[in-house]
């Protein structure tokens, strides 16, 4: 215990990172905020659509650097984590993409 | 709470064993919640129309979804992940009390998240989704219940270091990173649920029709 | 938490004092027997119960091959009929993946990686603990089916309503072994009990929940792989010095870990439709079937990797032992199978295009198939390199290694033809993929295990298994299997299908299709040979000195039997196959001043993960159960998760413990002058 209370930049990197979660949980919120008041504006889907997606791609990784400490953490959990998630989004956009209603039958369904 | 080996000796890459298996998990868990989600997204792509109802009605997802309600529990969410980044920030500096605060604050705000849960799910039952009525019922559900068994698990696995913590026994470095392990899974909850947030919900809302074109204009509560 | 300081170091474990763990309980360090086998944490001890169950398992699936063969012998054959047909093909595909090589894949990892890297256990004992009796119950579940499907042909449930009430009486898994939707699944309205009609009985239920708690036992074990590869290796032990073993070990883990979360996705999603009602695949509600095709090959073509990249890293180990030289291309025969690993993961509609992807995704699909060949050809000019030049010895692992290129690269050569889709088109389904197949996993995943069997087995039990039967039934093997699946490559061509019980006389078929049965004989005959040639070795073969075969790695330095601390003190390492390098060359292998009469720290013994693993038992049985509407089935469930949170809680609150135990010092090598370097 006195190891990890006595030491002072410890201490103050700890309140350094203190602050940075406080000043993001603000951001969190806002931008829910934001997302939501946005997809009632009468403006072009296609530019919502992408704006939705950076927002939460924003929060997605603000989550993980920061409140998950991939920032403060070796690099190597980063990479570990950002391949899987790069994986995982080329698999599954190649699955949505297969599966289109031209190459399958869903008209005969009511 | 730890394997014998864990804190022994200095691993190899500086990384406790504990934290490196968590961070493998979570990208296992990307697979998983990838399989769920885009299961989720390739329906609403074949079948934009939502639904039929047990009395034969044709039923649009945006009379369901209450985005009030879904906001506020996204919010609580995010907020609970910061609360935990609190207690994880808490235990490192070894201030258990002020740990126990701010996990209190997490189970609580969990806990509220499961209940717009458990109302949401009411609330669509009520309206005619099923599990079994439709495609939309079985993707819809499975996928937002299985995220809520992982908030469930969450909370469980909170409770449980919370009482622990009394026993005295929850202190010093080992202690630190049991918790931090725990923040870790609970955060990756959250940010699945930021994903979910925005492809499942935010989506419908887009433009006239929606994002998949259901054809109904969004209805504002 | 408690760090156990207070414990004296002592010789064996027999010497400890009593212990209670932080619960209260004693805790079953002092346990001999078979309470030692069921509670121990120790990687050597798991990966032996590992490779036993595996092997039991082998035999099981051999014999359902072997009914298989006995019923195609001859045209119109009526000894079998097409309904145990079709639960024979489906259990020996399952059992042979799922519970034959996966888990003798995993006794070798248990075994070998901690003392390859120079490392005393796994990242989690505990955990690897419970991946083995998750598997061990998994597989019990799984072949359960088999007791009600017995029990159902007795007539021993005609009483019951429930047996009334049973429109499909298939109590053995019957899907094959990708379990196709919708056959597997539900069509139709969901009546009041949300049960939709099915096409199949409750085999595919023990099928659906046995797969899903084998996958839990997989991925908790790669996990803790990969954890340990990464974390414990020894101080110099740099990731290109791995042996190559521990680096395939380690692409398997990570293709596990990436791989089997679809398939359990997809499990869930089934057992939603078949318990719960849901529409999933159900196509009259919409539902595509096709998709289950989709996320059954996301996993399942991994799953392919998974089997053969742990036979490729045994081969690599075996061939630079037997010709005396380094493997040839080490960086790129790493790098090749992170290549295949990696692109394991692209390729998954090549299973598909017959069903109509569609003229770019077909083509995408084909050239990321053929583009595998590549790396694989690349690791196959390795090996040749390798023994190149070699003093080659011909002992039986070498034998069974030479075998595996050669018949690997036979079950290469027609994947690459499969790889072509107008050609693929012709060969769907018929007993050319059969053939394709068998010779990779066969002549490439089985002979490759079976020459690690014969090269560590004297490493795991100090005995030397007799070499005259390891020729006879290599030699056994490696002709039977060719005269078993060599004509099928022709009876798939000449269009015989697979999957069909029986087939007309007049096809042309009769000839090779008695053939093919003669050669499983001939193969089973080897396969049982081998077998009980290694578990004689295991109790009476002849004893035989550390490093009988002049190995290259670190697990020839050890003892053989490997003591239960495995390395008196901690090796640093210095090159790749340090301990080679070290009896003929450079001093590369020096000791840490670790262990010795202060003693190396042990994990303690845990009931802990068998009463946590033992959860999924219940759950096991009550599931299928469920869907056979026996009542009160669903607490069976509802009391096997209870169990299972149960356990994991209580093994969170007993502490990992651990004592110190002594070590003898001074164990180091000799280091040899290289004047004997004449081998």
């Amino acid at each position: 215990m006195s190891d990890l209370t006595h030491d002072r930049a410890f201490l103050a990197e700890e309140t350094r990172r203190y602050h940075h979660f406080i000043t993001l949980a603000l951001w969190l919120a806002v931008i829910t905020g934001a997302e939501i008041v946005l997809i009632f504006l009468p403006v072009p889907m296609a530019v919502v659509l992408s704006v939705l997606i950076l927002l939460s791609v924003g929060k997605f990784f603000a989550v993980t650097l920061w409140f998950m400490h991939l920032i403060y953490d070796k690099r190597l959990l980063f990479w570990i984590f950002l391949s899987a998630l790069v994986l995982a989004l080329a698999t599954f956009t190649a699955l949505i993409a297969l599966l289109n209603p031209a190459a399958v039958d869903t008209k005969w369904f009511s | 709470m730890s394997e014998a080996a864990a804190h022994d000796a200095p691993t190899s890459t500086g990384i406790e064993h504990k934290k490196l298996i968590m961070w493998l998990f979570l990208a296992s868990d990307c697979m998983f919640f990838g399989t769920l989600i885009s299961t989720h997204l390739l329906y609403r792509k074949l079948y934009p129309t939502g639904f039929t109802d047990a009395e034969g009605h044709q039923r649009f997802i945006q009379n369901l979804f209450n985005i009030e309600l879904t906001s506020f529990s996204t919010f609580i969410l995010l907020m609970s992940s910061f609360l935990m980044a609190l207690a994880v920030s808490a235990m490192h500096k070894g201030q258990i009390k002020s740990f126990r605060r701010n996990v209190l604050g997490v189970i609580f705000f969990g806990l509220i998240f499961l209940g717009c849960q458990v109302f949401e799910f009411t609330h669509f039952y009520h309206q005619g989704l099923t599990i079994q009525n439709s495609v939309l019922g079985s993707t819809f559900y499975v996928l937002t219940g299985t995220h809520g068994t992982h908030v469930a698990i969450g909370v469980l696995w909170l409770i449980l270091l919370y009482f622990y913590s009394f026993s005295g026994k929850l202190q010093g470095h080992v202690a630190a990173l049991d918790v931090e392990v725990a923040g870790l899974y609970w955060h990756f909850v959250d940010i699945v649920w930021i994903i979910i947030f925005t492809a499942v919900y935010l989506v419908e809302y887009l433009g006239p029709n929606g994002f998949w074109g259901s054809g109904l204009p969004p209805v504002i509560k | 938490m408690s760090h156990d300081s207070h414990h004296a170091p002592v010789a064996s474990k027999l010497e400890l004092a009593p212990e209670r763990s932080d619960l209260g309980l004693y805790r079953p360090d002092r346990a001999t027997g078979w309470v030692d086998w069921l509670t121990t944490v120790d990687h050597k001890k798991i990966g032996i119960l590992y490779g036993a169950f595996a092997m039991f398992y082998f035999l099981v699936g051999g014999v359902e091959a072997l009914a298989i063969r006995t019923q195609l012998a001859r045209p119109d054959n009526t000894l079998i009929t097409a309904r145990m047909y079709n639960q024979l093909f489906t259990m020996h595909g399952t059992t042979m993946i799922f519970l034959g090589v996966m888990p003798l894949s995993a006794g070798f990892f248990n075994f070998l990686v901690p003392l390859q890297i120079g490392a005393r256990d796994v990242a989690f004992p505990r955990l690897n603990a419970f991946s083995l009796w998750t598997f061990v119950f998994g597989a019990f579940v799984l072949n359960a089916s088999w007791l009600f499907e017995f029990g159902h042909l007795a007539g021993w449930f005609n009483q019951f309503e429930w047996h009334k009430n049973l429109i499909y009486t298939d109590f053995a898994p019957a899907n094959g072994w990708f379990s196709y939707a919708p056959l597997s699944g539900t069509i139709g309205q969901a009546d009041q009990a949300l049960h939709s009609p099915r096409f199949t009985g409750v085999g595919t239920d023990f099928w659906i929940i046995g797969i899903q708690i084998l996958g839990i036992a997989s991925l908790a074990a790669s996990f803790n792989f990969i954890c340990t590869i990464v974390n414990m290796r020894a101080k110099g032990m740099t990731m290109m010095r791995l042996p190559v073993f521990t680096w395939m070990t380690l692409v398997t883990a990570i293709l596990i870990i990436l791989a089997f979360p679809a398939i359990t996705v997809a499990l869930i999603e089934l057992m939603f439709d078949r318990q719960f009602g849901a529409n999933f695949f159900n196509p009259s509600a919409g539902g595509q079937p096709i998709l289950w095709q989709h996320l059954f090959w996301i996993f399942g073509h991994p799953e392919v990797y998974i089997l053969v990249l742990p036979a490729m890293g045994i081969v690599s180990e075996i061939l630079p032992t037997f010709t005396g030289r380094p493997l040839f291309g080490y960086p790129i025969i790493v790098f090749s199978g992170c290549v295949i690993g990696f692109l394991g993961f692209a390729v998954w509609s090549h299973h598909m295009f017959t069903t109509g992807l569609g003229p770019v995704p077909t083509a995408a699909f084909s050239l990321l198939t053929m583009a595998i060949a590549v790396p694989t050809g690349v690791k196959i000019f390795n090996w040749m390199g390798t023994i190149w030049g070699g003093r080659v010895r011909f002992t039986p692992p070498m034998v069974l290694s030479l075998g595996f290129i050669w018949m690997f690269m036979c079950g290469g050569f027609s994947g690459v033809m499969h790889s072509s889709a107008p050609a693929d088109a012709q060969q769907q389904d018929t007993y050319f993929v059969i053939a394709h197949f068998h010779y990779v996993l066969l002549g490439g995943v089985l002979l490759g295990l079976m020459a690690g069997l014969y090269f560590w087995f004297p490493k795991i039990f100090g005995r030397m298994p007799n070499e005259k039967v390891a020729y006879l039934a290599s030699g056994l093997v490696i002709i039977g299997f060719n005269l078993a699946f060599g004509p099928m490559h022709y009876l798939g061509l000449a269009g015989m299908p697979r999957r069909t019980h029986t087939y007309h006389a007049g096809n042309g078929w009769e000839t090779w299709n008695l053939v093919a049965t003669v050669g499983a004989y001939i193969l089973g005959i080897g396969v049982a040979t081998a077998f009980i040639n290694l578990v004689w070795t295991a109790f009476k073969g002849r004893k035989v000195e550390s490093d009988p075969w002049d190995g290259r790695t670190l697990e020839w330095s050890l003892p053989s039997p490997v003591p239960e601390y495995n390395f008196a003190q901690s090796p640093v390492i210095g090159a790749r196959d340090a301990f080679s390098e070290h009896k003929y060359g450079d001093l590369r292998l020096i000791y840490e001043k670790d262990g010795g009469p202060s003693g190396v720290h042990m994990p303690s013994q845990s009931w802990m993960p068998l009463l946590a693993s033992a959860g999924f038992l219940f759950i096991g049985f009550g599931m299928p159960m469920m869907s056979m509407g026996i009542p009160y089935a669903g607490w069976l469930v509802i009391t096997g998760l209870v169990v299972l949170i149960a356990g994991i809680w209580l093994w969170a609150l007993e502490g990992p413990g651990g004592y110190m135990l002594t070590t003898p010092t001074n164990t180091a090598p000799a280091n040899q002058p290289s004047a004997s370097l004449s081998r």
